[in-house]
């Protein structure tokens, strides 16, 4: 009987700019647990999501359990353990951001795209069918002088309307 | 009208002035090169004792008196730069690490050489990507221009500044939640004490400091602690004999977001009022100020009652309010104040770590009871308790008669008090994330009840003009220990 629980059809590895990135990381230190964050951040960048290959892959590099691993990624909303859209919508929806109306924003994307708003669990039910979006709500995103914003990737977008929001999305590819 | 008097913020839109180049021509770093050839250690911890700079993260410790607790023959010591920004309504932050990121290492560059410590970490918040971005790039040329890294000009002194991005957890902001984070573990809080000043990041002495703490270090040290403490008001306390200065020296980045004309950050001095602060940020948009968040979504709110409060350390904690993060959210007179709790009530059951059970299971409990009231639900059924307010002595406390009440508020209240009671301000969990969630629960319940009783009521929400919708001063309790009378202005 095989000692793993989890049977991993794909393992999963660092390409080699990844690696090199890692062997840095690694360095700033005393000990290697200290160094999840950044690494579960890189991988979910290579691999689109923290798979069970992933967690394995990173619990291997920072020697420790699996179950450690397991224990951050369900704890930090910006980990995601199921595939996601290429794009990933965060609109804010906190209190500056509720004054200015981001329920519009939100309304907007979801007639757009026919798509409810995913929640960390389920995200499928946020994510369209071709695999290009997924939509989020998310907590205060500190720029609440130019609310309402919404992230997409990496990139704020501020001072949204819907007719802006569309422009935005439109111009993705 | 109050000027903006901007010390921090002065370069913030020169352009470029995230490169070394150009922030070396504003005199960048020389305000440490000036501190590392003229003073010792010792000389930096005493004067920043002295100058009164109290934490702007949230609490006001005062930075001196945390800096003195660190004991000096454990190594190695540690810093932990906070920039992990996710109070809602608090976004200064955010600029100086887009705009300006060598200010804040100029900042840790000093407060390393005071406290002796070689590693430094800034924990940057996982939205951040432009901040880290920026950051890095100016960790990078401080490396290679030799203001970080070894015997850093020939002083001797050695630094490493790693930046660390946290992954969109609000209770890392925390700052034992921080260093569980930075160890690699989930961002639960730990039992203090320890405190992290003795036993924090790897088990080692740790200081933990947010960004704008930081950024005011260069200038106060070449200005000059006269020139800082200039700045601000000071205030007496005569509990103490001799009466014990209590500084709210400095400027502090007001955020302003909201129902005003020109929301943004503004830099101005501690203690203007929050009347004066709507002013400076374009005034109010629509008609009348209904209510004001003073300090982040966690601080009890403010009525229009209470608009001449002032905004510093000190009055906003005798105001049974509290400056924390400096955001401040204004709402004009449009605005149901069940609707905007029950946004903050949502954030919060989203956010607790889920750790200590009161939170856990409590923050939930709280929104359902807002979200049904807001869905026109609320129970209809009352229940009789004991009334207080003003007794035959003059003094607050159960006056013998009874009230009724809706079910659910004083649901809501006891609920609320049992994560942390906001009258005897002891919470029931671990960190003082229990706090931020019950203050504002009661106290937009006790200063907004008409509100609430009407959504009740009706089933539905209704939004009652402001004079209606406000209990007034005299039959609340979080007004009646507005003055302590020991307190004066010298």
């Amino acid at each position: 009987m095989s000692d793993k629980l989890i049977e991993i059809e794909t393992p999963f590895q660092f390409s080699a700019e990844n690696q090199r990135e890692f062997d840095q990381l690694i360095q700033r230190y005393p000990v290697k647990e200290a160094a999840m964050l950044p690494t579960l951040h890189l991988a979910q960048r290579q691999a689109g999501y923290i798979s069970p290959a992933v967690m394995e892959y990173v619990a291997e590099l920072l020697e420790l359990p699996v179950m450690k691993v397991k224990d951050v990624v369900t704890f930090y909303p910006m980990f995601f353990e199921e595939p996601v859209g290429k794009y990933v919508i965060r609109v804010c929806y906190t209190l500056p951001c509720a004054l200015r109306d981001c329920k519009l924003v939100l309304e907007h994307i979801k007639q757009k795209f026919n798509i409810d708003v995913a929640s960390e669990t389920d995200l499928a039910k946020g994510t369209t069918p071709d695999g290009k979006f997924t939509l989020l709500k998310s907590e205060c995103l500190a720029s609440c002088d130019v609310a309402p914003v919404v992230m997409v990737n990496d990139d704020l977008h501020k001072n949204l309307t819907p007719q802006k929001m569309d422009e935005i999305l439109d111009s993705l590819e | 009208m109050v000027q903006e008097r901007r010390i921090l913020y002065e370069h913030l839109d020169v352009p470029d002035i995230n490169t070394f180049d150009v922030f070396r021509q504003y005199d960048g770093y020389k305000h440490f090169e000036m501190t590392i050839k003229e003073y010792k250690p010792e000389e930096i911890c005493d004067m920043v004792m002295q100058s009164g700079l109290k934490g702007r993260g949230g609490a006001g410790f005062s930075t001196g008196l945390k800096w003195s607790f660190v004991p000096r023959d454990i190594e190695p010591r540690y810093l932990c730069c906070n920039a992990d920004e996710s109070e809602p309504g608090t976004f200064s932050n955010r600029y100086v690490l887009e705009k300006n990121p060598h200010l804040l290492i100029e900042g840790i560059l000093i407060c390393c050489y005071a406290m002796g410590i070689n590693t430094a970490y800034i924990y940057i918040r996982g939205e951040f990507t432009l901040g880290k971005r920026m950051l890095d790039a100016a960790l990078n040329e401080a490396y290679q221009h030799g203001y970080l890294g070894k015997n850093i000009l020939g002083s001797g002194f050695d630094l490493d500044v790693y930046s660390h991005p946290g992954a969109g957890a609000y209770i890392c902001g925390e700052e034992t939640g921080l260093i569980e984070s930075l160890e690699g573990k989930r961002g639960q809080p730990r039992v203090k004490p320890p405190f992290p000043a003795v036993e924090g990041l790897f088990h080692k002495p740790t200081v933990v400091q947010n960004v704008e703490t930081l950024c005011n270090l260069p200038f106060l040290m070449g200005r000059g602690v006269e020139w800082y403490t200039s700045i601000g008001r000071t205030y007496g306390d005569t509990r103490f004999n001799p009466p014990q200065s209590d500084p709210n020296t400095g400027t502090k980045l007001y955020c302003i977001s909201g129902d005003v004309n020109k929301p943004g950050v503004y830099e101005l001095d501690l203690g203007l009022t929050a009347e004066e602060l709507i002013e400076v940020a374009g005034g109010v948009k629509g008609e009348r100020v209904k209510a004001v968040i003073p300090g982040g979504s966690s601080a009890p709110i403010l009525t229009h009652y209470e608009l001449e409060c002032r905004l510093d350390f000190t009055s906003l904690t005798l105001w049974k309010s509290m400056l924390g993060s400096g955001g401040i959210i204004v709402m004009n007179e449009t605005r149901n104040i069940v609707d905007c709790l029950l946004n903050i009530m949502k954030f919060y059951a989203h956010e607790s770590c889920g750790q200590c059970t009161p939170c856990r299971w409590g923050t939930p409990w709280v929104r359902d009871i807002v979200q049904r009231i807001v869905d026109g639900e609320g129970r209809q059924t009352t229940i009789q308790r004991p009334k207080f307010g003003i007794t035959a002595s003059g003094r607050w406390g159960d006056t013998g008669e009874m009230e009724e009440v809706y079910e659910d508020l004083d649901l809501l209240e006891s609920v609320a008090n049992n994560i942390a009671n906001v009258d005897t301000m002891t919470w029931n969990t671990i960190c003082v994330f229990g706090i931020a969630v019950s203050w504002p629960a009661v106290s937009y319940l006790r200063k907004f009840r008409p509100e609430f009783e009407a959504a009740i009521r009706d089933g539905e929400l209704v939004t009652l003009p402001i004079e209606e919708a406000t209990v007034p001063p005299e039959e609340n309790y979080a007004y009646q220990q507005r003055i302590v009378p020991g307190l004066f202005e010298p």
